[in-house]
């Protein structure tokens, strides 16, 4: 206490000296800008310039190497009545959900097994971990051999069970469950991970308190663990959201750019890698980019007001 | 102190300033072209894109000044592009690829008309079908073929002649001359071996077919005519195959095309000459026992590129002599042997490199096949928007190949959705 005063008095003393400075200028500090700079300066020219030129490229027309033409609402007004555009849209929610709600689900159950897991946890946590570090590109190659119609994993499998072989990649809903049973094989022990050190911030004196009581483990589940790990499924729950929305390479390598039969992997951002890359419509791209923004600010609300619970409501 | 602030913030200020300057020049549209330097020539190309002996041999051959190959992996064209708007760092000689080149003729300030460099002297070497895709319309040429695409067809000599097909491919010719031929021998293959499905994959055919064709999506005038009768013809022939049911729905280069090839389930396939690597790497026990025919109802082309010189070349001359070099008939015949590169000029056919005979197809010249049909190709236009109009064709082919749309049904939402993005692009 008395050195705190000593040095806020040593601090003052030689401002009221010189009498008029209410307090010091924002210049003053500029060592711990200066210290914080190559974050800022880093985040300005491969985030902020980026961001800023999409937002202005989306106003425009610009085919990668002519003069840009600014033409206003032009690439918003197309996208809207672009029936792909909905087709994607359509596709990504639905894969999202089709990916997340399993992904997180499993991931939970098995962050509670690994908790009272007692031999080899390292292991489980180290096997669970390799899909999240795994190449995407090679991981849908080998999913897409998986699937493949009369030489697949998945097909043998049917077929040794007497059910007749589906052309998975080549319907529809096969190419939706096939996509998104890579992203859950993915994410769920990146998310297990995260659950499982959320699992591990809980008190202990809760559960001792609980088993007191005689609640079983059922009822340990729902009244201690999921109340308490609330925030940490929150951050699961808008990672998802954030990284499912943008979900691309999975179809990209499994059924082609064009997303396959009747459009049906064609997500948001692979529609705007189509956009940019292939149809030279850079204009255009940058509209779908930023529909995708939109979209995932929506959805992080949504998943927001409805994680967040009551407690932190108010 | 105060003095030092301002001299960091003024520092700062100079930076910020000058990536704001480097940046909105990078952003200006070819205007500042900085000619490179004389003292070296930099050329880029795709992974085996050229002959490596072809290679090895002309930097020995151009030693002053000397040539700076990078090799450019990725997506090449989208590197190529953005190095154009960066300003810096354009290679002398740059490789584009076949598919690429329709959407770069736009673009034809950014390159030396090789015209004026003296290709006038060269041109006639190369196949004539193949110059055009390099020539704007109004007559400058930015490229000088690499290699072409001819198709053919690539079948199983043993499959056919189980189900009573001829298998020789002299007779195979004879017989499989048009598309309804070639599904007529489908029926009969799947009569007397089920699994074996003609088509690999409808969606893929139809592709050939509006190769076969003198007319695309877009006219030379700048017209949407994707809805007319030469691509419905293109359109009704693949779902032809799909309801004769010969269609194995197997995209190339999948893994069950792949396995498909070998297992005979798969017992032909039509692809450009570069097809028959990936057609010996997929399959183990099944060398030997392919052969090749023409093309039914005539040769189409599938890939092949060019090489351009920016006009960022400090010595246009130089790099023209480097190119026509590189793709003399007779090296061209060399990158042949070194990767299947397939050559662009003729007189490469009747070098000894492409008579030879290739045991995988038992003993047969590929060139036989292939040399006639890249000097038959037929010539058709292509706008810069032709990839972009023809996806929603393949897009609801696939719908049809699949069932869950009638063919008619397809073709009007097909064709409303490519004239919606031929108006955008400005297609009339």
């Amino acid at each position: 206490m008395t050195s705190t005063a000593t040095v806020s008095a040593a601090a003052t003393e030689p401002l009221a000296g010189r009498g008029q400075r209410p307090r010091r200028g924002i210049w003053s500090y500029w060592r711990f800008y200066l210290a914080l700079s190559p974050f800022y300066v880093l985040f300005a020219v491969f985030g902020l310039y980026p961001m800023v030129s999409t937002i202005v490229l989306a106003f425009q027309r610009w085919d990668g190497l002519s003069a840009r033409r600014f033409t206003g609402l032009d690439n918003f007004a197309f996208l809207i009545q672009d029936p792909t555009f909905w087709t994607a849209l359509e596709n990504t929610v639905v894969l999202f959900f089709m990916s997340t709600v399993p992904t997180l689900v499993l991931a939970l159950l098995l962050a509670v097994m690994l908790q009272s897991a007692v031999r080899f946890t390292n292991v489980y946590r180290i096997a669970y971990f390799i899909p999240n570090v795994t190449s995407l590109v090679a991981m849908a190659i080998f999913f897409s051999s998986i699937f493949s119609t009369n030489f697949g994993l998945v097909n043998a499998a049917l077929r040794s069970l007497g059910i007749p072989q589906q052309d998975w990649l080549g319907q529809p809903w096969g190419i939706k469950i096939a996509i998104s049973t890579m992203i859950v094989w993915q994410w769920v022990g990146y998310n297990t991970l995260i659950y499982l050190a959320g699992l591990q911030a809980i008190p202990k004196d809760q559960y001792e308190a609980a088993k007191v009581d005689g609640a079983g483990a059922v009822r340990t589940f729902f009244s201690i663990t999921l109340p308490q790990l609330r925030p940490v499924v929150l951050f699961t729950v808008i990672m998802s959201t954030i990284g499912g929305l943008q979900t691309f390479t999975e179809p990209q390598v499994m059924v082609g750019n064009s997303g396959g039969t009747g459009q049906s992997g064609m997500t948001v951002v692979l529609f705007f890698y189509r956009a940019a890359f292939l149809d030279n419509d850079y204009g255009y791209a940058a509209a779908i980019a930023l529909s995708i923004f939109v979209l995932v600010l929506l959805f992080t609300a949504i998943n927001w007001r409805i994680f967040r619970g009551r407690g932190e409501d108010r | 102190m105060e003095l030092s602030r301002r001299t960091l913030l003024g520092g700062f200020a100079a930076v910020a300033g000058g990536t704001l300057v480097g940046c909105s020049s990078g952003m200006d549209t070819g205007s500042t072209t900085k000619k490179n330097t004389t003292t070296e020539l930099t050329m880029w190309c795709w992974p085996g894109g050229l002959g490596k002996s072809v290679l090895d041999d002309t930097i020995a051959h151009f030693p002053d000044p000397k040539i700076k190959y990078s090799e450019i992996g990725g997506d090449f064209k989208q590197k190529l592009v953005t190095t154009f708007n960066g300003g810096t760092g354009i290679p002398d000689i740059t490789g584009i690829k076949g598919e690429d080149i329709a959407s770069l003729l736009p673009q034809a300030s950014r390159f030396v008309d090789l015209k004026s460099v003296g290709a006038d002297s060269v041109l006639g070497d190369y196949l004539e079908w193949k110059v055009n895709q390099a020539t704007t319309l109004d007559g400058k040429v930015i490229g000088l073929p690499i290699d072409v695409g001819p198709t053919g067809l690539f079948y199983r000599e043993d499959i056919f002649a189980a189900a009573g097909l001829p298998s020789d491919p002299a007779k195979v010719a004879d017989q499989l001359k048009t598309w309804d031929d070639y599904f007529a021998a489908g029926v009969q293959l799947k009569a007397k071996n089920p699994k074996a499905l003609l088509v690999w994959d409808a969606t893929d055919l139809y592709d050939m077919v509006v190769g076969q064709g003198t007319e695309r999506y877009i006219s030379k005038d700048n017209k949407f005519i994707g809805d007319q009768d030469h691509i419905r013809k293109a359109w009704d022939t693949s779902v032809k195959a799909m309801t004769l049911k010969i269609d194995g729905k197997t995209p190339s280069g999948s893994p069950d095309w792949n396995a498909g090839l070998d297992q005979g389930t798969i017992p032909t396939h039509i692809g450009a000459a570069w097809v028959a690597l990936d057609i010996k790497s997929a399959v183990k026990t099944s060398a030997g026992k392919w052969r090749l025919a023409p093309t039914p109802s005539g040769p189409a082309n599938f890939g092949g590129s060019f090489l351009a010189i920016t006009k960022n070349a400090a010595d246009p001359q130089k790099a023209f002599d480097v190119i026509k070099y590189m793709l003399s008939a007779d090296n061209e015949a060399k990158a042949f042997t070194d990767a299947q590169i397939f050559p662009s000029a003729p007189a490469a056919y009747d070098k000894p490199e492409l008579k030879a005979a290739d045991k995988f197809f038992g003993g047969q010249v590929p060139i036989d096949v292939f040399g006639p049909a890249a000097k038959s190709i037929p010539v058709a236009y292509q706008s810069p928007y032709d990839d972009s109009v023809a996806a929603p064709f393949h897009d609801e082919l696939k719908t049809v190949q699949t069932g869950s749309k009638t063919s008619d049904a397809a073709w009007a939402s097909a064709v409303s959705k490519a004239k919606a993005i031929a108006k955008r692009q400005g297609v009339q």
